[in-house]
């Protein structure tokens, strides 16, 4: 009975992305046709070899391969920092809990409930020339910089909209690691630091890693933080997307893009996928 | 058991195809086949609140008395945000030959629709008053595009910290060298204020003749001329807000100049008036209009559906919509710019165009052209 299923998934993913790819080759006949009469810049297929035009407008184009390495260290940076935060706040509520330890956990969940593009005025503003942070430092004669409109307000954005979830996640994990083995660990003569490395992470290390690759392929695609906090030059492919469909009317490049990234989440897909099988291998379900 | 798993892939199917209706867009439904639909103009509009207030609170209701028996049925998408879902749905309802759930529209979208033969043609037999239009307005829309209403971008400043505003373009490029960090405009993409002071710095540098094919055509070869304008562009980097942030979208710049983050921008006429009409800009900011060039502007246009099944209707409305009086309540209700010739208008109403020729405005790009604009604008100049 698993048909009705897999046609939903085939009729709509499947078949989206068959299009798209046939689209971003040059194929625009059929189903393209009307997108490929509307854009501009669009490379045809001649016949039933496919293009890789539009691929290559983008490979030579500073600014992509320049948005592309953003994207990357955006990535890269927010889920590190999102990581060792959510992994530092389970630590805590797993080993000193108490009314602090509730407290932190509970305001990592809060930007859950507050909608990205509120969140996004609101951290642009606090950063802003004329912002909280500056104003505060402007009482004690101090000048702070400006960070609204940059990387780092992507960045601090970023961990904001991705640390709830990825918490709720981490410290679960944490609080899933049997008392008895840290108080065995104890007993037989190790540090703080020594349980935290050798016992309470690797036993919560698939949650830990779903944590990061969900984390980090949010990351890759958000779109709403980069475009409202963001400055316009380099910024996330996210935005670029949007603009080359819409602003520059370019819509075959602007799923050449969609491409690129999809084969970078793929890759951190694949990590999940691992870990995904690593713990139903433990529990004994494989 | 193959007849089971038949019926759950029925239901399967069903189930998305009700949950993708739920998705869509509420669109009006034709009111019922026959008399009654023929006589009823579905107006579709993607754009901000005083254009619907527009057509919700005057031109329809006026179209309404002085036409028994025929309604108008406006439907607002707000700041036009789900523009490409509505010229897909467009596309797909001329391909599939169905009725695409509006009979008239007012989008940004009509000239770039006109081209892919989506809509009506429409010429001076159709619509009278389009013979009293400026021609390149009327070609810039495209053989469906009917030019209604206009508008121009003016230079707003702080009339607080600058008594004597710059009045050509030169005077303000010298103002944003000499006032570092004072001025900014949006970027061209996000907006038609950024797009329009752009479009001037370019055009500085583009032959007259060039300029005229750009505007009404896709003249690609032609795009060359912009070097220089650019090079002019990326230089003022070092001088704008933050030394090269351009905010995303008009009202952003708006934000920024109201708050006094900047003190100069270049803004559109009819949201700036409305900004300082509702009080959200303050009343020390002012504006005015630069000369040689001028900053561009342009007209709005309405587009008739190819196969809607109310064409008569919806003709009779968009030529309701160019007589004197309709056009003086575009100029009275959101301070647009009539598309017919001013002396048509009241006479009380001609004195309020005293310093701008709502008839001669220096039109924008053609649309394609434009996009590249955007797409040339975001690779040469911020953070270069």
């Amino acid at each position: 009975m698993a048909l009705p299923p897999i046609v939903l998934i085939a009729l709509f993913i499947g078949f989206p992305i068959l299009l798209a790819l046939g689209f971003s080759l040059g194929f625009t006949g059929g189903l393209n046709h009307t997108i490929s009469v509307i854009g501009q810049n669009v490379h045809e297929a001649q016949g039933a070899s496919p293009t890789f035009g539009a691929y290559g407008d983008l490979f030579v184009d500073r600014r992509f391969l320049g948005d592309l390495g953003v994207t990357v260290i955006v990535t890269l940076v927010s889920t590190t920092a999102v990581v060792v935060l959510a992994t530092g706040i389970g630590l805590y509520l797993k080993f000193r809990g108490g009314v602090l330890g509730k407290i932190l956990s509970g305001l990592a969940v809060v930007p859950l409930f507050i909608p990205v593009v509120i969140a996004s005025w609101a951290i642009l503003g606090f950063y802003s020339a004329d912002g909280f942070l500056r104003s505060v430092f402007a009482l004690a004669g101090l000048e702070f910089p400006v960070w609204s409109f940059s990387m780092v307000t992507v960045i601090i954005g970023s961990v904001w909209t991705s640390l709830p979830f990825a918490t709720l996640l981490v410290t679960s994990g944490l609080q899933a690691v049997p008392q008895a083995m840290i108080d065995a660990a104890r007993d037989a003569g190790a540090s703080f630091w020594r349980v935290v490395t050798s016992v309470v992470v690797p036993m919560a290390g698939v949650p830990i890693i779903i944590a990061t690759t969900f984390t980090a392929i949010g990351i890759l695609g958000s779109f709403t933080v980069p475009y409202f906090t963001g400055p316009n030059s380099p910024n996330m492919l996210g935005v670029d997307m949007s603009n080359y469909f819409s602003a520059f009317n370019q819509p075959q490049q602007a799923v050449v893009m969609a491409f690129v990234v999809f084969i970078i989440a793929s890759g951190i897909a694949a990590v999940y996928v691992w870990a995904n099988f690593r713990s139903a291998k433990e529990s004994g379900a494989v | 058991m193959k007849l089971t798993n038949a019926l759950g892939v029925t239901a399967a199917i069903a189930a998305t195809a009700l949950a993708l209706t739920g998705c869509a867009q509420s669109s009006t439904s034709p009111a019922s086949t026959g008399d009654a639909a023929t006589k009823t103009v579905r107006v579709f509009i993607s754009g901000d609140t005083n254009i619907q207030n527009l057509w919700e609170k005057d031109l329809g209701p006026a179209f309404e008395k002085a036409n028994p028996g025929y309604k108008v049925q406006v439907t607002i998408d707000l700041h036009g945000e789900h523009d490409a879902q509505t010229l897909a749905k467009l596309t797909s309802s001329v391909e599939q030959k169905k009725s695409p759930d509006f009979d008239l529209v007012d989008a940004g979208f009509v000239p770039k629709a006109s081209t892919a033969n989506l809509l009506t043609p429409v010429d001076s037999t159709k619509i009278s008053a389009i013979s009293s239009v400026s021609a390149d307005v009327v070609k810039a829309g495209g053989t469906g595009g009917i030019p209604y209403r206009g508008s121009s971008v003016l230079l707003a400043y702080d009339s607080k910290s600058i008594p004597t505003p710059p009045k050509t373009l030169d005077d303000l490029l010298a103002w944003i060298k000499a006032n570092p960090g004072k001025f900014t405009y949006n970027s061209p993409k996000s907006g038609g204020s950024g797009s329009s002071f752009v479009a001037t710095v370019l055009d500085k540098y583009v032959p007259a003749d060039a300029r005229q094919k750009m505007t009404t055509s896709y003249a690609k070869d032609l795009e060359s001329n912009w070097d220089q304008g650019f090079a002019e562009l990326k230089g003022l980097n070092q001088y704008v807000y933050q030394k090269g942030v351009y905010p995303n979208g008009n009202q952003q710049t708006l934000d920024l100049l109201s708050k006094g983050q900047i003190t100069m921008a270049p803004v559109w006429s009819d949201q700036f008036t409305t900004g300082v009409t509702n009080g959200s800009i303050p009343s020390t900011i002012k504006s005015v209009q630069i000369s040689n060039p001028s900053f561009t502007g342009g007209a709005a246009y309405l587009g008739i559906p190819a196969n809607t099944p109310n064409m008569d209707a919806a003709v009779k409305l968009a030529n309701f919509v160019l007589q004197p009086e309709q056009q003086a309540m575009i100029v009275k209700d959101i301070s647009g710019y009539p598309a017919i010739p001013l002396n048509q208008l009241p006479a009380d109403l001609q004195t309020k165009f005293a310093s701008a020729d709502p008839n001669n405005l220096r039109l924008p790009y053609f649309d394609q052209v434009g996009k590249d604009l955007n797409n040339q604008w975001d690779q040469k100049v911020p953070g270069q």
